[in-house]
């Protein structure tokens, strides 16, 4: 269960601060009009009563009529707070969510689909937090107190079943939650596949029906579907008792005051206008204690929206910054891999056994490993994506992530095993590379790895309306800018040719070799090897099984 | 076909095909939420009946807050004129009496209605799901289609609890205590109604349409942050190894600019729209306490009726403050609704599944075929194309070209344009994206063939080249595959049944280059001697067949 306040949230964003303190200074204007508007209304109701005259009440129908324009007047400005509070908190969140998806572009623990969610719907679960939780939070915290110190003030008796009430509200809900926990632990890891089943028969459709299955299974649909609701109805109808006990408890406190100050009334114990005083203000008393419990939920996606994002933005979460350094021209310094080796976060095994090579200016390193061996993990640390956990991948001595990363990858053209395009045509995903290229010389790289297409073809969300393999020569044709008209020194290639024909092969690795970068490619093609000045076998990972050796790009 | 669901109990499908009353209904049904929900209703059994106990047991629970406040404020005021005792017991019962009983009618209210959601959901899937089995989807660029139908049929659930019921049993309510107030103070009773309907309805009302041209404001603002999000995603290294990516971040943050200008204007709609709530809530008590008052000052009233004219408005008005909430509920669940309502009420495309009947000649003879989707151009046009038994051709061409389209077609599941295709009906399809059912290894390689046995399963999964005890659950809570085994997964469904043919459609697509090759060496060796035609732009797999079949 999550708590009432998220303690990052908090923490991490100001706006929240100054929002709840907001929130807590509305509250005490609020129970302060709550208490006038209970006093004003006992006031008038029992001098017509007692005078028979309607005359003498106007101006108290006046300032009534004012209480509750103020009252407006705060519910409007909460609002607008709430509003504001959740649409910082929730740019904030976005900036840092895509910054930290950025600073280690290969921790792809987040898939683009949860990316996209969590920066686009899932924060606007923020806005159910902010605009409906938070505030009857804090007019839960301020308003029982308040108007319970107005009823004490006039009519201690009453004040007193409210004081014994109120509490047990807390302690009845968290009595109930706390007994029917195991329960409903128990009982959510089924609900949960039960609703699941249906979206899981509907996204298998296809592969239902290229089999002739998906007719016939309609009737699992039907079973499911009633196994679903039986379990759902058993879970809330036990975590709806809190709910019950909530109101339960609220209404009788209501009556009880009622009833004894009534009779009380009889006695001549207390005033007329006390007691209506006290049976107009004592709903008020449970009202946002109510509330925090109607809203519990919005509270619960909130939350769990705020935690999805902090996963992100901890997953991406860099070591703490030194200064970097200037990176050391490439043209005239080696890189040196000296027993680099890295073993994922959690992971027994290492994903890269340590290795050794250099990279002198102009040179040609081909990596050759099999499936398994790292090859991948190797490219991202000569990028300095990630930093090595064992050995070292530095420059003139100072290792590849303690340079200022712009300096770095400046010199650097990535082509990736799939290669990623942008929303644009073919020639903005080559300026990519080089943002200044002329167009003739977006033609010029594209000819050179034989990529014969109209620049001014249009490219799709996610490379749409590419191959695999028109993709990589575009991504190529990027790398071959980046080197001719940018500042890039050293060619990085994961699988340049994989997909492409013979003669298309031989067009491209000429490119690259006539490029004059030095260049460190990842190939299982004989022709491709051959072009290297030196040939650095990965060791193979050790492969007990399937899960091991076989990766989805 | 058997599926495990999700209790662990097998359920076995009848092969007769299962179909609601909802199906027939198709025919006649417009595009309107309203038609859509009729017929949900018709669906469910004794749906109506539940409904009604639903709206009836909220309307008590609000009844009896409402009657809480009246009967408390005549007990006070009746206690005030210091009658002996007895006469308030009526009373005392009564204020007793309302104080429990509303937590128990609203918490058997909120039983009865989600559980009446939940059968309303129920019928809204099955007919989601008969209707999405009839049309083909193998090869059809529907996007999210199904990841949206699944979503939007949520939103009955929410029409329901939070629409439908709160606001009969609110006009229930408001109803009936404008009559009870009309018997001691007609005019009073009049203003409560006329400030209940500015809240209730009109309030509602306009924050709903603000909402939803918020809403087609934000629209294109929202996808256009999903796509530089999804593209940032997508080509991340691309982006910061080309030092493209802070770039890239202010342009996402210019959008989230941009919709927080709209939904700040949309907030203070909402703050107006609750503040006018309670404006009317004062107006109703202020007005009660004047005619009240006046009639008290006339005689023509009893004074003790005065406090419960003033009171009830002020708990009568409490009942309505959810409402522009659920104003804003109603838009979002109409507009997945009527949504839902179109992809249904689209006529089915082809035939859904694919007919799996033997026939005498394995193999495939396809001659002068026009292959597309019905109602449009071929994309296909004067395709001929032979495979023998122990054959491997590769049809390749570029991506959209219509590779796939040929592959239904071949399978029966949507008709050729022209020309004759001469095949046997089982055909093994095993395709790039194969979906793994959230359930044990073997009954996803039951989906291959219904009546396999243990036996058969194991053998198929070892032909495969796959190493999982059968009774593995994947999923959540069990295995989860890599990208290769799960291709392993789906090849073990197409060797568990009898085969004429074998398309794979791109089957190293998406995978690295040794476990393409690991794949194919064994996807070899399991075809033997069937005929087998393979879609692919893969070069290393063309590589690997025996003749090449180009299309475009």
């Amino acid at each position: 269960m999550p708590g009432p306040i998220h303690p990052r949230l908090l923490r991490h964003a100001r706006a929240t601060r100054n929002y709840l303190i907001a929130g807590v200074a509305v509250g005490v204007v609020t129970s302060g009009l709550m208490i006038a508007q209970a006093w004003l209304l006992a006031h008038a109701v029992v001098g017509i009563f007692t005078t028979r005259q309607v005359a003498p009440y106007l101006a108290t129908f006046g300032m009534l009529a004012g209480v509750f324009l103020g009252r407006a007047l705060l519910a409007w400005l909460n609002q607008v707070l709430a509003h504001r509070a959740a649409a910082e908190v929730k740019s904030t969140l976005r900036r840092e969510v895509l910054r930290a998806r950025l600073a280690r572009p290969t921790a792809d623990q987040a898939s683009s689909a949860t990316l996209v969610h969590v920066v686009t719907d899932g924060l606007d679960a923020l806005d159910g937090y902010f605009s409906k939780y938070l505030p009857q939070l804090a007019l839960a915290a301020v308003v029982p107190a308040v108007v319970g110190a107005a009823i004490l003030w006039a009519d201690w008796e009453s004040a007193l079943i409210i004081a014994v009430t109120l509490p047990l509200i807390p302690v009845f809900m968290s009595l109930i939650g706390w007994t029917t926990q195991q329960a409903v632990a128990r009982r959510f890891r089924v609900a949960d596949r039960l609703a699941n089943h249906f979206a899981d028969l509907i996204e298998g459709l296809p592969t239902l029906q290229a089999f002739g299955r998906a007719r016939a299974q309609a009737r699992g649909v039907e079973l499911g579907e009633e196994a679903n609701r039986r379990e759902t109805m058993r879970t809330l109808s036990v975590s709806f008792l809190s709910a019950f006990a909530l109101e339960l408890l609220a209404n009788l406190s209501v009556a009880v005051v009622a009833v004894t100050v009534g009779f009380r009334l009889v006695g001549g114990h207390v005033g007329f206008e006390t007691a209506l005083f006290v049976l107009v203000l004592a709903p008020e008393a449970f009202l946002p204690v109510r509330q925090v419990g109607v809203h519990f939920h919005d509270s619960a996606d909130g939350v769990a929206a705020a935690d999805e994002a902090f996963a992100i933005i901890d997953a991406g979460a860099v070591a703490p910054t030194r200064p970097r350094l200037p990176a050391p021209d490439l043209a005239s310094s080696t890189l040196r891999v000296r027993e680099a080796g890295y073993t994922y976060p959690g992971s027994a095994e290492p994903a890269l056994d340590p290795v050794s090579f250099e990279v002198t200016p102009g040179s040609i390193i081909a990596l050759r490993a099999r499936s398994g061996g790292g090859k991948t993990t190797l490219l991202r640390l000569l990028l300095g994506f990630e930093a090595p956990t064992t050995g070292e991948v530095s420059v003139d001595g100072v290792a590849v992530t303690d340079l200022d990363r712009g300096d770095w990858l400046r010199q650097i053209a990535f082509v990736p095993q799939n290669p990623g395009m942008v929303v644009g045509s073919i020639a903005d995903n080559v300026r990519l590379g080089a943002p200044d290229a002329s167009g003739d010389q977006v033609v010029e790289a594209l000819t050179a790895v034989a990529a014969d297409f109209d620049p001014y073809r249009s490219v799709g969300d996610d490379g749409e309306g590419l191959s695999a393999g028109e993709r990589r020569r575009v991504a190529l044709a990027r790398a071959l800018v980046r080197v001719r008209h940018g500042h890039a020194r050293l060619l990085v290639l994961d699988e340049p040719t994989a997909g492409l024909d013979a003669d298309t092969e031989a067009t491209v690795i000429s490119a690259v070799a006539a490029s004059g970068a030095a260049v460190v490619l990842v190939s299982h093609r004989e022709a491709v090897i051959a072009l290297a000045d030196r040939v650095v076998e990965l060791a193979p990972a050790v492969v007990p099984g399937l899960a091991a050796t076989e990766g989805v790009r | 076909m058997t599926l495990q669901t999700r209790t662990g109990e097998a359920v076995t499908a009848p092969t007769r095909t299962t179909s609601g009353g909802m199906a027939r209904a198709r025919s006649t049904r417009g595009t309107s939420t309203v038609a859509l929900w009729r017929e949900v209703m018709a669906a469910v059994r004794h749906g109506h009946w539940r409904l009604l106990a639903a709206i009836l047991l909220a309307g008590a629970a609000s009844g009896a807050s409402v009657s809480l406040m009246g009967v408390s404020g005549w007990l006070i005021s009746r206690a005030a004129e210091a009658p002996p005792v007895l006469y308030l017991q009526a009373a005392a019962v009564g204020v007793r009496f309302f104080g429990i009983s509303r937590g128990f009618f609203r918490y058997l209210e909120r039983l009865v209605g989600h559980d009446l959601a939940l059968r309303m959901q129920a019928a809204l899937r099955l007919d989601a799901y008969n209707h999405l089995a009839r049309t083909t989807l193998i090869g059809r660029r529907r996007g999210d289609l199904l990841s949206r139908v699944i979503s939007d049929v949520s939103a009955i659930q929410d029409l329901v609890v939070r629409v439908v019921v709160p606001f009969c049993s609110a006009s229930l309510v408001v109803v009936g205590t404008t009559v009870m107030l009309a018997r001691f103070s007609l005019g009073s009773a009049l203003v409560l109604l006329a400030s209940c309907l500015v809240a209730g309805v009109l309030l509602p009302w306009l924050t709903q349409r603000a909402g939803l041209r918020h809403d087609s404001a934000a629209v294109p603002t929202r996808g256009a942050l999903a796509s530089e999000v999804h593209e940032l995603a997508r080509a991340g290294q691309d982006l910061v190894a080309n030092g493209a990516a802070d770039d890239r971040i202010s342009r996402a943050l210019a959008l989230d600019s941009e919709l927080r200008r709209i939904e700040s204007r949309a907030a203070w709609l909402r703050g107006i729209a609750t503040g006018g709530q309670i404006i009317a809530s004062g107006i109703a008590v202020v007005a009660a306490l004047w005619i009240g008052g006046t009639a008290v000052a006339e005689g023509t009233m009893g004074p003790r009726l005065l406090a419960v004219v003033a009171l009830t408005p002020l708990a009568m008005h409490e009942v309505l403050a959810t409402f522009t909430q659920a104003a804003q509920t109603f838009t979002r669940s109409q507009t997945a609704l009527s949504r839902l309502s179109q992809t249904l009420d689209e006529p089915p495309v082809g035939s859904g599944d694919a007919s799996q009947q033997a026939s005498g000649s394995p193999g495939l003879r396809v001659v002068g075929l026009d292959a597309g989707w019905p109602g449009h151009r071929p994309v296909v046009r004067g395709l001929d194309l032979t495979v023998g038994a122990g054959e491997r051709v590769a049809l390749v061409g570029r991506s959209g070209i219509g590779k796939t389209t040929v592959a239904a077609t071949v399978m029966g599941m949507i008709p050729a344009q022209a020309g004759r295709i001469e095949t046997a009906g089982r055909v093994g399809y095993l395709a790039q994206n194969a979906h793994i059912f959230r359930t044990s290894v073997a009954e996803n390689v039951r989906i291959g063939r219904r009546d396999a046995t243990d036996a058969e399963i194991i053998e198929a999964l070892s032909q495969a080249g796959l190493d999982l005890p059968p009774d593995r659950l994947i999923g959540e809570a069990g295995t989860t595959l890599s990208g290769g085994e799960a291709r392993r997964l789906a090849l073990a469904r197409v060797l568990v049944g009898e085969r004429d043919l074998w398309i794979l459609d791109e089957p190293t697509e998406h995978l690295d280059h040794e476990t393409a090759q690991a794949l194919m060496d064994d996807l070899w060796a399991a075809a033997d001697d069937s005929p087998v035609l393979v879609i692919t732009h893969d070069a290393d797999v063309v590589a690997r067949c025996s003749r090449v079949v180009r299309l475009g």
